[in-house]
């Protein structure tokens, strides 16, 4: 200590800087190891053909992988498939977590029950979620016996699992369950910090619960809402154990091949490591994309709390 | 928790009663399959799929519980799976919470070249889906000889981006005037590391280890590519495997799930707000 005092300020701030250092170091070099370098990697690979378990070394292809992939009527499933399901499960997931939150914060007790109890399904894990839900969507299932309840048909059976929409709609009906009460949580927080003012002079105004909804709430949750959006759109593109689950217990993959699914079959199943590196960069492009469009839509309109 | 006294007074019978008819709907769409689970893991599989479903059983079948730890060829596997989830979980959480920590302690509260690109850098990769580097991933591992190992499962999740800026975050709250003090008092970094950032940031830390033990918990398709040998699969993998074997006894399945579930669910009874809170802190990045 006594020594850096005698070399003045600039010494310590050096002696400081490489402290910093010393702390980010071991970070950097594993996420540069494990994460920059994969990156780089799959860009690299997705124009090389290369086989998982030959020693051939990869060979150059351009954008042949690409070519190919453009070309594959599985591919365009797997857009296809990706694109019903993540578009499917996120409008179901914000537009249900943003009424739930609105009606959980107009309750003045059982909020913190309501809330947990919605969060529940995201503690167990999603293979878990999917074994349950297999099991409910079965031929003499829960599922087919609460619809034909409703709807008077007794020993209908609905094909959850089977029929190609119905196990689209299956996947999302799970995907929805386990990850609704996450996006309630960070709603309700949001409507939390608008002011409770505003209300008040709305209330005074003869204003209807319809209109402070929509006038206030919905308003001035936007940055929320875009945060959900984002988070749950990439959540949704990311979805993998719940149609890998199903198609292990014998449904059709076809209409629930999403792209994360089909990477692993192409990778780990056909040993196609170029080509799956190409699909896991169309991927990205997709995310990036869309996670791009969220933040032009939203930001062309600032919210201001007044 | 949250106010909002005002908005409930003055409202209508039927608005409560509608309100209310909407959450129970979603209550029971929520808690059904959960009930169903534990309900269906202490019956015999005919019971299972018996119709109408009896959401009370009539006696309990603890047989299950039995058939899910033997597994379908007896030879136990679920302990070996269950024992393999749980040292990778803890090694990632304590890993995690520990070098995020200390990054994120580097970049709040210290002055370094570079600093701002090890920032972007950091954000960047927090955008990174596992999904899109598992391919390469796997075969920098498998170079690396670590195919069915621990270490093969563990050490690609050493530490994460989003851990590092979680902390530091947390940190730049964080008076640097007490970490001065502690300098002019002659503490070496190390200990005002040790003595002073690690006991007052315990609150993130406790969050971000839930999150991580979590998503650890739950991680699927890392292991599926990484851990091909029964001896060293996890419990996710094990469940898979029941599916795959399903119509051989639902109820076992059942059985397993509810086991499986054992660990995280007492972490989330005695944790519960952490949980919550590791949700709010989006909304709280956001301000």
């Amino acid at each position: 200590m006594r020594r850096q005092c005698r070399r003045g300020p600039a010494g310590i701030l050096r002696r400081r800087a490489r402290w910093g250092w010393a702390f980010v170091f071991p970070t950097l070099v594993i996420l540069g190891l494990f994460s920059v370098y994969p990156v780089a990697n799959a860009f690299y690979l997705s124009f090389f053909q290369k086989h998982l378990l030959s020693t051939v070394p990869p060979k150059f292809i351009g954008f042949g992988n690409y070519l190919y992939l453009f070309r594959s009527p599985a591919f365009w499933n797997s857009l296809t498939a990706t694109a019903i399901f993540a578009g499917g499960a996120f409008a179901m997931l914000v537009s249900l977590s943003l009424l739930l939150a609105v009606l959980i914060s107009t309750r003045k007790r059982f909020q913190r029950f309501l809330q947990l109890a919605f969060f529940s399904p995201a503690i167990v894990s999603t293979v878990v979620a999917a074994a349950i839900w297999l099991l409910i969507f079965e031929p003499r299932g829960i599922a087919n016996q609460l619809v034909n309840a409703l709807a008077g048909t007794p020993g209908v059976d609905h094909k959850w699992l089977v029929n190609p929409g119905m196990l689209q709609v299956s996947t999302m009906i799970v995907y929805v369950w386990k990850y609704v009460g996450y996006f309630t949580i960070i709603f309700v927080a949001g409507i939390g910090t608008i002011p409770q003012s505003l209300y008040e002079a709305a209330r005074v105004d003869g204003a209807s619960a319809w209109q402070m909804f929509s006038r206030i709430t919905f308003p001035l949750l936007k940055p929320t809402t875009l945060l959900v959006s984002v988070v749950a759109m990439i959540q949704c593109l990311r979805t993998f154990s719940t149609q890998y689950l199903f198609v292990q217990a014998g449904s059709p993959r076809g209409p629930i091949d999403v792209i994360t699914l089909n990477v692993y079959y192409t990778a780990v199943r056909n040993f196609q490591i170029g080509r799956a590196s190409a699909l896991s960069i169309i991927l990205f492009a997709i995310m990036l994309f869309l996670s791009w469009l969220q933040f032009r839509v939203a930001r062309s309109e600032e919210v201001s709390y007044l | 928790m949250i106010r909002r006294r005002g908005t409930a007074r003055g409202r209508s019978p039927l608005a409560t009663v509608l309100v209310w008819l909407i959450l129970g709907v979603m209550l029971l769409y929520i808690l059904a399959p959960l009930v169903f689970m534990v309900t269906a893991s202490l019956m015999p599989a005919i019971e299972v799929t018996r119709i109408p479903y009896r959401w009370i059983p009539k006696s309990f079948y603890w047989q299950n519980f039995w058939q899910a730890i033997r597994g379908n060829d007896g030879r136990f596997y679920f302990v070996r799976n269950m024992v393999n989830s749980l040292i990778v979980a803890l090694a990632v959480t304590v890993s995690t919470v520990i070098l995020s920590t200390v990054a994120g302690y580097g970049l709040a509260k210290f002055e370094f070249r570079g600093r701002r690109a090890v920032m972007l850098l950091i954000i960047g990769t927090m955008m990174i889906p596992f999904q899109v580097i598992m391919v390469p991933l796997y075969l920098v591992a498998t170079r690396l000889g670590m195919q069915d190992s621990y270490a093969g499962l563990i050490v690609p999740f050493l530490v994460n981006a989003f851990g590092v800026f979680l902390m530091r975050q947390y940190l730049l709250t964080f008076p640097s005037e007490i970490l001065d003090a502690a300098r002019i008092d002659g503490a070496s970094e190390v200990q005002i590391l040790r003595r002073i950032v690690f006991p007052s940031s315990w609150p993130a830390m406790a969050t971000l280890a839930i999150l991580t033990f979590r998503a650890q918990w739950d991680n699927l398709i890392w292991p599926l590519l990484i851990a091909q040998s029964r001896e060293m699969q996890t419990i996710p993998q094990y469940i898979t495997l029941f599916t795959e074997e399903k119509y051989t006894d639902e109820g076992a399945m059942m059985a397993a799930a509810v086991l499986a579930s054992l660990p995280i669910v007492l972490l989330f009874i005695g944790l519960s707000r952490y949980f919550v809170g590791g949700a709010r802190l989006f909304s709280a990045h956001k301000g």
